[in-house]
């Protein structure tokens, strides 16, 4: 803790901490924007931070990704429209609340509980992340194979749109990964023989267009929708009063949040929505929700913004994305370099203190900024259509193009931005295609590897103590719905 | 005139930069004095390198770049263009006259990459040696659970067994270095087991996952302070300033010399008078004390500058040996 701390004052300079100024700044920003999310603004922003240093550019997106579910609380109280997906529970009660003239209280307390949520999460960060470095070196490619595997076998978790589906965008994604020069064996696979393709797909502009130029043509197709948003005072905080009722909640939603955050696959949506139905069970005033409880707000962006600190622990600590978001701050990190994993800890500590403390720093700052600029964030929703996602537009297309001067990833941008059009037209979600991407390249190269080291014996994975265990909490996680589903059945036919 | 309408018609992709510098600098000479066009290098000239921004290769670019403007009296700018393992770098310098202007900075990677035809229009005699920037040697080394902790040891173990050997890509410029090694060494041909990077051979050396890597001596540079990796055997002329007490494959009677190198280069075509003022200027640049800086903390010998004959020299040793490991690893197209 000594260590952290002081690696953190050493981190946190005055520009890095501008830079988390901004990043928190940008992330309320465009988390108050209904369809601009945090993840699609990271993605929007990767290019930019491929030209950063590495440490700045992880504390950039760390704090983008940690205002963005906050801000997206302001759109949901205040118009119903939830800003980032994540904060669509809080729009249950927040959007009541503040028809009945309480939109600073709600907006209010959200801040607050999102404060604490974010907090609490961060501190679980610093201890897990250690704790699963100390297998630094006992990491080899038979143990990555596993975590992919493992990785892989919550694909049809991802994204919240059916198994099918997302398992479906997954298998995509890992196809995708298929493109470009093979490590092991040095050939050249679905290149067409153009040397744009010859390195693989890059990250950049596959997510800029999934996300970005998706959304673009998305809003494209609703352009007469008109969003109808209340009148409201400045935020209030929290009385003594409300924490009393709210307390248990934002406890509830802190540490569900994190659990679930640090659950491959899951991310802060699962999060909120799960603590919702939670808080609401525990709670006294069960009649009140839906029709405006502050525990209903409280616990739900409670839980939305410690599943940042959650997911970002096996993201750093193993290199396996725990939501889109993180998925996107991976890519950013392997694009710099920088490569996640139980080595980081040991080797380049900076990293993890940079993005510890920007956490930290960007929690804070939007409670301040929350509390006292709540007002104007919500102006944010009358920038109109016709001068935003073309600015969107713009930034996307030089963002792909920036980083390697090249006009294939241009296009790349392009084509996965009709791709992403289509998925969210039927119901996919992109977050798996992400995650596939990123982790089918790791199985592919990890189990080519390991049998070269086992000298193509199979059995050797077995010989490897924190691979088996790996193998065999995936089987569990696998086996457990349908496990489930048998004991229901054997007590049905007992009683 | 003409020069410098054409070179505005014939450029596709105009950096801000450069137009910024285009009609600043090159318009005095051509305007002002009859003998413009005989001067030489008359406009910005173009480096071009197939690593992207920020990459060891770019980064020599741009350290050379400190000192050139002045050599030279002409701006210089990096042109980045990453993909197909130096394939874009090498065609877009073919899309330019050959005139001088547009200047190549080169790895190994890209004689491989003509090598298996990856290149489409050019072969190895299109490619000029100007001058060599750096020169990394490459060091045998083992985790610190080796059993063998000379290189004696080492050759002799693998001479009777096949050991593994962490490398990056099959087919590029390490594994080609593994494979001459293990031939001049006498050694069994090892199991190449690839990886991404230094990085993670370093890791798999300390963990055991390979036997033995060849490696430059920065990459590992933590591991080997921490005991973690041992530098057996340095393959090169001399031994290494931070390595001192690593023999050289010479101290043990055989001739192994493999190192990752970048140097400048331009295509065929280019007149001999201004190949020798580029080689002149390139070298001079080199000499400054910032390069020599670059080169001092990156634990590479300041000997690593040297003019074409060296560089000539060392690119046809590379693709006659390149070749013959190519085809002897089937690889070749």
């Amino acid at each position: 803790m000594i260590a952290f701390l002081t690696g953190v004052q050493q981190i946190m300079t005055g520009e890095l901490l501008l830079v988390v100024f901004i990043g928190t700044l940008l992330g309320i920003f465009v988390g108050a924007l209904p369809g601009l999310s945090g993840s699609t603004t990271s993605a929007l922003l990767l290019p930019l931070t491929v030209t950063m240093n590495p440490v700045t550019a992880i504390a950039f997106l760390g704090a983008i990704y940690c205002a963005a579910n906050y801000g997206g609380s302001i759109t949901a109280i205040l118009i119903n429209t939830p800003g980032d997906p994540s904060a669509s529970a809080t729009a249950f009660d927040g959007y009541p609340m503040a028809a009945r003239g309480e939109a600073g209280r709600a907006l209010g307390m959200s801040a607050v509980a999102s404060t604490i949520g974010g907090i609490f999460s961060v501190l679980v960060l610093v201890v897990a992340t250690p704790l699963l470095s100390r297998f630094a070196y006992s990491f080899g490619p038979p143990e990555y194979f596993a975590l992919a595997v493992f990785g892989l076998s919550m694909l049809g978790a991802v994204g919240g749109a059916g198994a099918l589906k997302s398992l479906i965008a997954g298998c995509f994604g890992v196809l995708l990964a298929c493109v470009g020069m093979d490590l092991t064996t040095g050939v050249e696979r679905f290149t067409f023989g153009l040397p744009d393709l010859t390195d693989g797909i890059s990250f950049v502009p596959v997510l800029t267009g999934l996300f970005a130029v998706a959304e673009l043509i998305d809003q494209a197709t609703r352009l007469d929708e008109k969003l109808v948003r209340l009148p409201m005072a400045a935020a209030k905080l929290p009385t003594v009063g409300d924490f009393r009722k709210a307390g248990k909640s934002i406890g509830i939603g802190s540490i569900l949040g994190t659990l679930i955050g640090v659950l491959p696959a899951l991310g802060a949506t699962t999060a909120a929505i799960i603590t919702y139905n939670e808080v609401r069970r525990f709670s006294r005033y069960k009649e009140e929700f839906g029709k405006g409880a502050i525990e209903g707000i409280a616990g739900p962006e409670a839980a939305n913004n410690s599943a940042v600190g959650g997911s970002m622990v096996p993201t750093l600590a193993l290199g396996i994305p725990g939501s889109a978001t993180t998925a996107i701050i991976l890519a950013g990190l392997l694009v710099q370099g920088v490569r996640p994993g139980p080595h980081l800890f040991n080797e380049q500590p900076q990293f993890l203190y940079a993005v510890f403390g920007s956490m930290l720093a960007a929690n804070l700052i939007f409670l301040v900024l929350g509390l006292f600029l709540a007002k104007l964030f919500a102006m944010i929703t009358l920038i109109p259509n016709a001068l935003l996602w073309p600015g969107v537009l713009f930034c996307s297309v030089i963002g792909a193009y920036a980083p390697n001067q090249a006009m294939g990833d241009v296009w790349t941008m392009l084509a996965f931005g009709v791709i992403g059009f289509f998925f969210r037209r039927h119901g996919f979600s992109p977050a798996p295609l992400v995650m596939g991407l990123v982790l089918g390249q790791m199985v592919e190269e990890s189990l080519k590897q390991s049998l070269l080291i086992f000298d193509q014996r199979w059995m050797g994975f077995l010989e490897r103590p924190i691979a088996v265990t790996l193998f065999i909490v995936t089987l569990t996680l696998l086996a457990l719905p349908a496990l489930a589903r048998g004991v229901r059945a054997l007590r049905g036919r007992a009683a | 005139m003409t020069v410098s309408f054409r070179h505005t018609r014939t450029r596709p992709t105009l950096s801000r930069r450069r137009i910024l510098a285009t009609p600043l600098l090159a318009a005095p000479f051509i305007a002002g004095h009859a003998w413009a066009q005989e001067r030489f290098p008359s406009r910005t000239i173009e480096v071009v390198t197939h690593a992207g921004v920020g990459g060891g290769t770019d980064i020599t670019a741009r350290m050379m770049m400190v000192q050139a403007p002045a050599e030279f009296g002409q701006e210089l700018v990096v042109v980045n263009r990453v993909g197909g393992s130096g394939a874009a770098a090498l065609a877009y310098a073919a899309s330019k006259p050959r005139d001088g202007h547009t200047i190549l900075l080169i790895t190994q990677t890209h004689l491989l990459t003509v090598m298996r035809n990856r290149a489409p229009g050019i072969s190895y005699s299109d490619i000029v040696g100007l001058a060599r920037a750096t020169e990394d040697p490459q060091v045998l080394m083992v985790g610190k659970g080796s059993p063998h902790k000379t290189a004696q040891a080492f050759i002799a173990a693998a001479k009777a067994q096949k050991m593994k050997f962490g490398t990056t890509q099959v087919g590029g410029v390490d594994h080609l270095a593994v494979f001459g090694f293990a031939k001049q060494a006498g050694i069994q041909q090892p199991t190449i087991v690839p990886f991404r990077g230094g990085g993670d051979i370093a890791i798999n050396l300390v963990s055991g996952n390979v036997d033995a890597a060849l490696l430059n001596p920065s990459e590992p540079e933590a591991q080997i302070r921490a005991g973690d990796v041992i530098p057996l055997l340095t393959l090169h002329e001399e031994r290494i300033a931070t390595l001192k007490d690593v023999p050289t494959a010479k101290e043990l009677g055989f001739t192994s010399v493999h190192a990752t190198t970048r140097g400048f280069a331009v295509l065929k075509g280019v007149p001999e008078d201004r190949i020798a003022i580029l080689e002149d200027r390139l070298v001079k640049s080199m000499s400054s004390p910032l390069f020599r800086n670059y080169l001092d903390s990156t634990g590479q010998a300041r000997s690593s500058v040297a003019g074409r004959q060296v560089w000539q020299a060392q690119l046809d040793a590379f693709n006659a040996d390149g070749r013959e490991a190519l085809t002897a690893l089937g690889v070749a197209q």
